[in-house]
């Protein structure tokens, strides 16, 4: 397809080494991740036309805690930046509209997250209705398992299909060298492990990960000059839903990542490879249903979430595994997803396509 | 390029208070809301997209508020994008509703910022939660002492500030701060908050929250009100410390505003702008800013406050709207500062209108004088022509 | 594994949050407290607990209020076997969605029961706290299997609301457990603060010096290793400060003025910020004032406030910087140096 100066693509991707325990800082982590997208990129750091970055202050336990973090790009002379208090998925997507405006042709988006340094079944309590659900305690373990049974009770899955989803994603994540977690573990072994919230069991959870991760983006000629195989983004659209789980007519679809995919004009064309974030693993059976995802998809080949799960950067990681693919040539076309909520509250969804 | 004009069509904002115990967080940024919709002529299904804007969310306590809020804001459905860059964030609330219109991606975009300071507590939340914070002021006084040594300003040019924003604070009917009867005597022998800023040279610590819409030039043009036209926007960051920085005189504030003058057309900001609103949370900031952002020469800031200049009647009146020193919700001040500028070139200021104001700039800035946020906006897509 | 002698201790982030309710979460919660669950009418459908506004479409929703329960009928649910310490209920319980008898949209709340109990179309019943144990709040209630599974009574009806209710606002204590390490530059300004020792590091592109726990030059974003150390006097002049009137907040420990002040190192050109005066009050501490560092002694040091990332922070390892009584340094030729 005949690209045009509107078309923006990703030229560079890097991400750090996915720990259980990072012991370095966000900016730490973020300093060799950033430089080595900029790299890849064949670019210098006073090539950027616009960086921005995802991160969490609740995360750090600090606020302001992203402001550190500028240290990471050298940010002299100063820089065109921003900053979400979102996945580095999302910053991606204020990168590409930055790009949209035609005023610069290159920019940066990162997301960096430490995940080990809280307990997620006290911390994410504080994500929810502040009035209806924090006083409760109601936790994101808590809260999947009360979707996972509404998947189960509406007879769409059992507990085997699950167990399938996460023994796959292990096996999957053995071919990816960025994976924290891998193995061959059967599902009979799954099925016998006991339930944390009934019928979630540990082998459901993501794991619990320190990481960064940053892209490149170039817009049109540029991105030739830059990249023998640029990764084109025609299409990327994110959408939201009530946040009360219990407001929502059937957790066993996600409606918001129904629109994303629809908006992205994922259904244009065969997509030959899916990224997905499901954080709890019967999620990507929701996600393969609303993203309207054919049999003939390749889902989450690099094992996604339950590989690596760096809060914040999980979406990114997505993005660039799909991006990996293309460059490899194992995809020509490609779809990344990342949400956030613990019942799939808000989600994004991404095209990606290579030349051929 | 797919570069196109964008109109702000609707402004609201709450009555700015230090608590407004009458409304929860989702009804304060809903009273905002609702009032941007209302000046638009729309309704909540109207809105292609919402992006929201804060501060900390360790000020409320709430973990990513934009998920909780997101159907409070009619977001149902639709994409909602949450913009943290510090005490910049309402303006880079403002520049990411802008630019997803202006990007032609969406057709009306509602940015909402806030802050409900009033549910936690600032300087706990500056103090990252730990004992011996220095606050906000703490960590600018020493900024400002460097500046008027370095400018060979009288004292009394922070008690003027002061006075001025506070009469300006009193005609805007949404300011917290309403102190008609303040004088330069009361602002001098307030104590002594962070040596040497007096508490009434101080922001307020205030719970609020502003909402722009923004559309494209269709629908500018077929708005019931005057459109204001954003002109220019830009972000620039620098970091926050390094040997030599020169935290009073930001490179990061020249380059923004530069970027700005060059986007519009402007070469000389005094002559050319009718008003700005600035991010002044210490009075010392009016004279710092008008030199970082070239408004005026190196050590001539403070002449131009002194002079009268800067005041509602002045040849460049600064902070219309009292600033962030009449009413500060944080998260929102960035977007507060953006929405006056908007309303001064609408002529829909009210009683702190500058008569005629056709071009009007506006500026936030945050974390330790670093990140930048920018707009340029006008009653016409020309009004230097 | 790395040394861990440095290891920080939990931190606890604790803050007593309060909350205004508004006036239509004030009208449940003053409600509930009077042992009466109330929903809202929305369109066609009753939304129980009530929100402000239309979830679907962000219309507001009025003020039509609906009594609710207490009895209702589990939908999903899942079993908690080790409550958080955050839980309403400290021993095994469920979480479930429970259609309260009058509602058209469900509850999410805890629900007491034995494991085997749980199932959707289960009838549980709200358990009412009374007297002083009400909070104010939405675990005012926790439901249980109900005793007889008839329909609520009054469920459906109109429920008039009272002018001004009672509970206007909500206390949310929030309590944060973090582990966090130092990193390993954090680890190495630590060593050197228990053994009376400063340094900086040099960037060998642009020639600045950062001093402290950071390992890279923000100007050139490159990390800055053992190399670019170098060894620091402890004396210097105040370049600048900040006299700070603290005000009171949770977990606030300062009451007196105190003085933060930025300090030119000798010999570095480089400043280390954030320090302390020891032996003068803060009205006599002046720009331009040499100053020499005073350690604590060597048994009282401890690095326990200290964090990562920061401009040289010296914490507990150190009483302040005290005046030489040496004359003053011309003002003019630091003033500029805040960093």
């Amino acid at each position: 397809m005949p690209r045009s100066e509107n078309d923006i693509a990703i030229v560079g991707f890097a991400q750090s080494p996915m720990l259980r325990r990072s012991e370095n800082t966000e900016a730490e982590m973020m300093l060799p991740t950033v430089q080595g997208a900029i790299k890849m990129a064949g670019l210098e750091k006073e090539d950027i036309g616009f960086t921005v970055s995802g991160s969490c202050d609740y995360l750090s336990g600090r606020g302001f805690s992203f402001v550190a973090n500028v240290d990471a790009y050298g940010a002299w002379p100063p820089i065109n930046e921003s900053h979400v208090e979102m996945d580095g998925a999302w910053a991606m997507y204020e990168a590409f509209i930055h790009l949209l405006l035609g005023h610069i042709d290159t920019a940066l988006a990162a997301g960096v997250g430490k995940t080990s340094n809280s307990d997620p079944t006290t911390l994410y309590t504080i994500e929810m209705d502040p009035y209806y659900l924090t006083p409760l305690g109601a936790d994101p373990w808590s809260l999947a398992a009360l979707q996972y049974r509404a998947l189960l009770d509406s007879g769409k899955a059992t507990e085997r299909d699950v167990a399938e989803v996460v023994a796959r994603n292990l096996a999957n994540a053995k071919g990816n060298i960025n994976a924290q977690v891998s193995g061959d573990v059967s599902v009979d072994e799954i099925l016998a492990q006991p339930y944390v919230r009934n019928p979630l069991r540990k082998a459901d959870l993501p794991p619990v990960t320190d990481g960064c991760a940053a892209v490149v983006l170039a817009r049109g000629k540029k991105a030739y000059d830059l990249c023998e195989r640029p990764v084109w983004i025609t299409g990327f659209d994110h959408r939201v839903e009530p946040h009360l789980p219990t407001l929502r007519s059937d957790l066993t679809v996600s409606e918001s990542t129904r629109l994303a995919a629809e908006g992205a004009g994922a259904g244009n064309g065969p997509i030959d490879l899916a990224e997905i974030y499901a954080p709890f693993s019967f999620q990507e059976l929701i996600l393969r249903e609303s993203l309207g995802l054919s049999d003939d998809t390749v889902v989450n080949a690099s094992g996604g979430a339950q590989g690596a799960n760096p809060v914040m950067v999980t979406g990114l990681l997505r993005v660039i595994a799909a991006a990996q693919a293309i460059m490899d040539g194992r995809a020509n076309r490609a779809l990344a997803h990342a949400t956030s909520g613990p019942c799939l509250q808000q989600n994004l969804v991404c095209i990606l396509e290579g030349d051929e | 390029m797919s570069s196109q004009p964008v109109a702000v069509v609707g402004i609201g904002q709450t009555h700015h208070k230090s608590k407004r115990r009458d409304v929860s967080i989702t009804g304060l940024v809903r009273e905002a809301a609702q009032r941007a919709l209302e000046d638009a002529n729309m309704d909540w299904g109207d809105i292609d997209a919402v992006v929201l804007g804060k501060a900390p969310d360790l000020f409320e306590g709430v973990m990513k508020p934009e998920m909780y809020l997101a159907d409070a804001l009619g977001a149902n459905g639709k994409p909602m994008f949450r913009v943290h860059t510090a005490g910049s964030v309402g303006g880079s609330t403002g520049i990411v509703g802008s630019q997803l219109v202006e990007s032609g991606r969406h057709k009306r975009v509602l940015s909402v910022a806030f802050e409900k300071q009033s549910e936690g507590n600032a300087q706990f939340a500056l103090g990252g939660g730990k004992s011996g914070s220095i606050g906000a002021g703490g960590a600018f006084a020493p900024f400002i002492r460097a500046y008027i040594r370095r400018s060979g300003a009288p004292e009394d040019i922070g008690w003027k500030v002061a006075v001025k924003d506070r009469l300006n604070g009193a005609k805007n009917p949404y300011a917290h701060l309403k102190l008609a009867d303040i004088t330069i005597e009361k602002v001098k022998e307030s104590p002594m908050m962070w040596d040497p800023l007096h508490f009434l040279e101080s922001c307020p610590s205030s719970d609020g929250a502003c909402a722009v819409v923004f559309t494209d030039e269709e629908g500018g043009k077929a708005a019931s009100k005057p459109p204001a036209w954003v002109l220019a926007t830009s972000m620039r960051s620098e970091p926050g410390w390094f040997a030599g920085r020169d935290a009073v005189d930001p490179q990061a504030a020249h380059d923004c505003s530069a970027d700005i003058y060059k986007q519009v057309g402007i070469t000389n900001p005094r002559e050319q702008i009718d008003c700005a609103e600035l991010y002044v949370p210490f009075s010392w900031y009016e004279p710092m800013w008008l030199e970082a952002h070239d408004i005026a020469a190196p050590g001539e800031g403070w002449k131009m406050t002194d002079s009268g200049a800067t005041a509602l009647d002045g040849d460049f009146p600064v902070n219309m709207s009292g600033g962030v020193l009449s009413s500060n919700p944080i998260g929102a001040s960035g977007l507060l500062r953006f929405s006056e500028a908007a309303l001064q070139v609408r002529g829909l200021a009210g009683d702190h209108q500058v008569g005629g104001a056709k071009l009007a700039l506006a500026q936030a800035y945050g974390a330790n004088a670093q990140f930048f946020a920018m707009w340029a906006v006008g009653s016409s897509l020309d009004p230097l022509g | 594994m790395t040394d861990t002698s440095y290891d920080m201790e939990p931190f606890h982030l604790q803050f007593p949050f309060t909350r205004s309710l508004g006036s239509t979460m004030s009208t449940f919660f003053s409600a509930l407290a009077e042992g009466q669950i109330i929903g809202v009418r929305i369109g066609d459908r009753v939304v129980a607990p009530p929100m402000e506004y239309d979830p679907e479409t962000g219309a507001d929703a009025g003020s039509e209020w609906v009594k609710v329960g207490p009895k209702g009928t589990v939908g999903t649910w899942t079993w908690v076997p080790e409550p958080t310490r955050l839980h309403p209920v400290q021993e095994p319980f469920a979480f479930a969605f429970i259609t309260l008898d009058g509602a058209d949209t469900p509850i999410l709340h805890a629900v007491k029961a034995s494991e085997d109990q749980l199932a959707a179309g289960l009838r549980v019943e709200a358990q009412f706290k009374t007297g002083d144990d009400v909070n104010g709040r939405i675990d005012d209630i926790v439901f249980v299997p109900a005793s007889d599974p008839s329909p609520s009574e009054g469920a459906g009806e109109a429920y008039t609301a009272p002018a001004e209710p009672e509970v206007q606002m909500m206390d949310a204590f929030c309590d944060l457990v973090y582990v966090d390490n130092f990193a390993p530059a954090t680890r190495e300004w630590a060593a050197a603060l228990m053994q009376g020792r400063l340094f900086g590091r040099r960037c060998p592109k642009c020639d600045r010096m950062i001093i402290g726990a950071n390992p890279m030059c923000s100007v050139d974003g490159i990390f800055l290793g053992d190399g670019a150390v170098v060894e620091l006097e402890g004396t210097g002049v105040v370049s600048n400060f900040t006299v700070i009137t603290p005000t009171p907040y949770p977990g606030q420990k300062e009451t007196e003025p105190f003085v933060r002040c930025s300090i030119m190192i000798d010999g570095a050109d480089a400043v280390i910020g954030q320090q302390e005066i020891v032996g003068v009050p803060a009205s006599e501490v002046r720009v331009g004032m040499r100053v020499a560092i005073e350690w604590a002694p060597e048994g009282e040091r401890n690095v326990d406030d200290l964090g990562n990332g920061n401009h040289g922070a010296t914490a507990g390892a150190v009483r302040g910087w005290r005046p030489t009584g040496e004359p003053d340094e011309p003002a003019e030729n630091y003033v500029e140096r805040m960093m």
